[in-house]
C-alpha cells in the first residue's frame, strides 16, 4: 500500500548545510566571568567545556549563568561548578530534520556535531536554532513564491498563502513592572523557560525588555540581585505588529540579531504574544502554506 | 650584539579602563592615532593599579558589531541594510571596554629576542605584544615596528 512521506523545506539538507564551525569553547577551570565575556563578544548562547585534549565535557548556557547569578556565585568561580554535561551530538552528515527532532525531543537550542569516524566527543562545529532559521529565510528567499517576489495585494484582499506573526508567536507574554527586582525577573524566565521578559511602567505601557544577556552583563558587572529591573532593561520594545508576514518578522530577527520579537496588535503599547526563533523554527516549512502542501509527495512501497 | 623587544618596543602608549564605554574607547583610539600620527588598532587595558588586565582591538569591536547571520546578507539585495547597521552601533555603545576584552595574554619581557617575538607574532596571529618587567608594563611592540626593524638591515 502506498505511503504518505511528507517533506518540507529541510528535506534532503544536512547538518553540514546549517551548522557552524566555530565552536566557542573554554576548559572547565576557566571561569564564569570569562564565559560570559564570550557569549557577548561571540553571540554565543552556550560555551561549550572541553578537557586538555579538547574533549567535550559539558555545556554552560546562558541560562546556567542565569541560575548561577540568581545562586550567588561569585563571577571568580569556575566552570565546573555551574557546567550541564554531558553535551548533545549530532554528525555532519544527518538530516537536518532528525537533529531538529533530536533538538525538540531534548528540550536544547543546539547541538554541537562530530565528524563521522572520528571522535564522537570532538566538536567540530554547532547547530543552532538561529542558523537553521537563517537556511529557510534564504530558501523562502530564493522561492519564486515568496512573500517578497509575489504581486502586491489590492485593498481588501487577503493573502491566503502567508503565515503570519500572531499565527506562530506564543499567546502569552511575561511581563515585570520597572521596580520588580532581577531576583523576580530570573524566577520567571526559569519558570516559563523564556528567553526575555517584557518590562512595563506604573500605566503597564511596555517600556523596555529584559533577556538573559541583560542579565549575563548584570552578572558581570556586579549588578545585585536586588536591583530594579528598570536598572538594566533594554529599550525600546522591539515588536511586529500581529498580521506582519512571517517571513518579515524572521528578518528582522536575523538581521537585528535578536532572538524574540513583541508581537503588537494595532499599537505598539498593546502587546499580545511574542515570536521566537524557535517558533519559527517549529514551522519547518517556509513561510508559506505552499512550501507545505504543496511538497507532498506519494512513495510507492512504504 | 642580540637585538631584544627593548630595541623595538614603543614606550609611549596610553591605556583604557575596563569601565570604558566602548564608544569612548572609539573615541581614545582617533585621539591617540591623531596625536601620534600614526593608526593606533588595539590598546591595552589596565586596572586601577596599573596591572595588565587584557587588551581591547579593532577586530574585538568590529566582532561585537558585525551581526552573526552576515552570511546571509549577500543575496539579500532587497533590503534597507542601513538601519541594521545603527541598530548595531546602537547597542554597542551600552558595552564596557571590559565586557569584550580579550584576557587571555601573550607577553614578553624587555630581553626576548627579536627573532622570538617575530616567531610568537606569527605563531599567534597577533599584531602586538605587551612588553612587562617585573609585573609592571613598560611598552608595548607592533608588528609593524619588527617588520620596519628588520627590513632596515635587509636595505643596509
Amino acid at each position: 500500500m502506498p505511503g504518505i512521506k511528507r517533506t518540507n523545506v529541510l528535506s534532503g539538507l544536512t547538518v553540514r548545510d546549517a551548522s557552524r564551525r566555530m565552536v566557542a569553547s573554554l576548559p572547565e577551570s576557566a571561569t564564569i566571568e570569562q564565559a560570559i565575556r564570550y557569549t557577548i563578544k561571540y553571540k554565543v548562547n552556550a560555551v561549550l567545556i572541553t578537557d586538555d585534549a579538547r574533549e567535550a565535557l559539558g555545556v554552560v548556557s546562558k541560562t546556567d549563568l542565569m541560575t548561577a547569578y540568581y545562586a550567588g556565585l561569585p563571577t571568580a568561580s569556575s566552570l565546573r561548578q555551574i557546567m550541564v554535561g554531558p553535551p548533545l551530538f549530532c554528525r555532519v552528515h544527518d538530516p537536518l530534520d532528525s537533529a531538529l527532532d533530536i533538538m525538540f525531543s531534548n528540550r536544547v537550542h543546539r547541538l554541537y556535531v562530530h565528524e563521522q569516524g572520528n571522535d564522537p566527543n570532538h566538536a567540530v562545529g554547532v547547530l543552532a536554532y538561529p542558523d537553521i532559521v537563517g537556511l529557510l529565510y534564504r530558501y523562502c528567499h530564493r522561492c519564486e513564491r515568496s512573500v517578497g517576489r509575489t504581486k502586491r495585494l489590492q485593498p481588501g484582499e487577503e493573502d491566503m498563502e502567508t503565515l503570519t506573526a500572531m499565527e506562530v508567536m506564543t499567546p502569552s507574554v511575561e511581563a515585570y513592572g520597572e521596580h520588580s527586582t532581577l531576583l523576580e525577573v530570573m524566577e520567571g524566565l526559569a519558570a516559563h523557560r523564556f528567553g526575555a521578559v517584557l518590562i512595563h511602567d506604573k500605566d503597564r505601557l511596555p517600556v523596555g525588555v529584559i533577556s538573559k544577556t541583560d542579565l549575563m552583563i548584570a552578572y558581570k558587572r556586579g549588578v545585585p540581585v536586588d536591583a530594579p529591573a528598570g536598572r538594566i532593561m533594554n529599550g525600546p520594545v522591539l515588536s511586529c505588529e500581529h498580521g506582519d508576514p512571517l517571513v518579515s518578522a524572521i528578518r528582522k530577527m536575523i538581521f537585528s540579531d535578536v532572538h524574540r520579537l513583541f508581537v503588537h496588535k494595532n499599537i505598539p503599547e498593546n502587546i499580545v504574544g511574542v515570536l521566537s526563533l524557535s517558533d519559527a523554527a517549529r514551522v519547518r516549512s517556509g513561510c508559506c502554506r505552499a512550501c507545505v502542501t504543496g511538497r507532498i509527495r506519494v512513495e510507492d512501497g512504504m | 650584539m642580540s637585538v631584544t623587544a627593548r630595541d623595538v618596543m614603543d614606550t609611549r602608549f596610553q591605556t583604557l579602563s575596563p569601565e570604558t564605554s566602548i564608544a569612548e574607547a572609539v573615541r581614545i583610539f582617533k585621539q591617540v592615532s591623531e596625536d601620534r600620527q600614526q593608526k593606533v588598532f588595539g590598546m591595552m587595558v589596565t586596572n586601577d593599579r596599573a596591572e595588565l588586565v587584557g587588551m581591547l582591538s579593532m577586530y574585538d569591536i568590529l566582532m561585537l558589531i558585525r551581526p552573526k547571520h552576515t552570511h546571509i546578507w549577500g543575496e539579500m539585495d532587497d533590503i534597507d541594510v542601513s538601519g541594521f547597521i545603527a541598530e548595531s552601533c546602537r547597542r554597542a555603545k551600552s558595552i564596557l571596554v571590559g565586557d569584550i576584552m580579550t584576557t587571555e595574554l601573550v607577553t614578553i619581557t624587555p630581553d626576548a629576542h627579536l627573532l622570538l617575538v617575530l616567531d610568537i607574532m606569527l605563531k599567534k596571529h597577533i599584531r602586538r605584544i605587551p612588553v612587562l618587567e617585573g609585573g609592571k608594563i613598560v611598552g608595548i611592540v607592533y608588528i609593524s615596528w619588527v617588520f620596519y626593524h628588520l627590513m632596515e638591515r635587509i636595505t643596509h
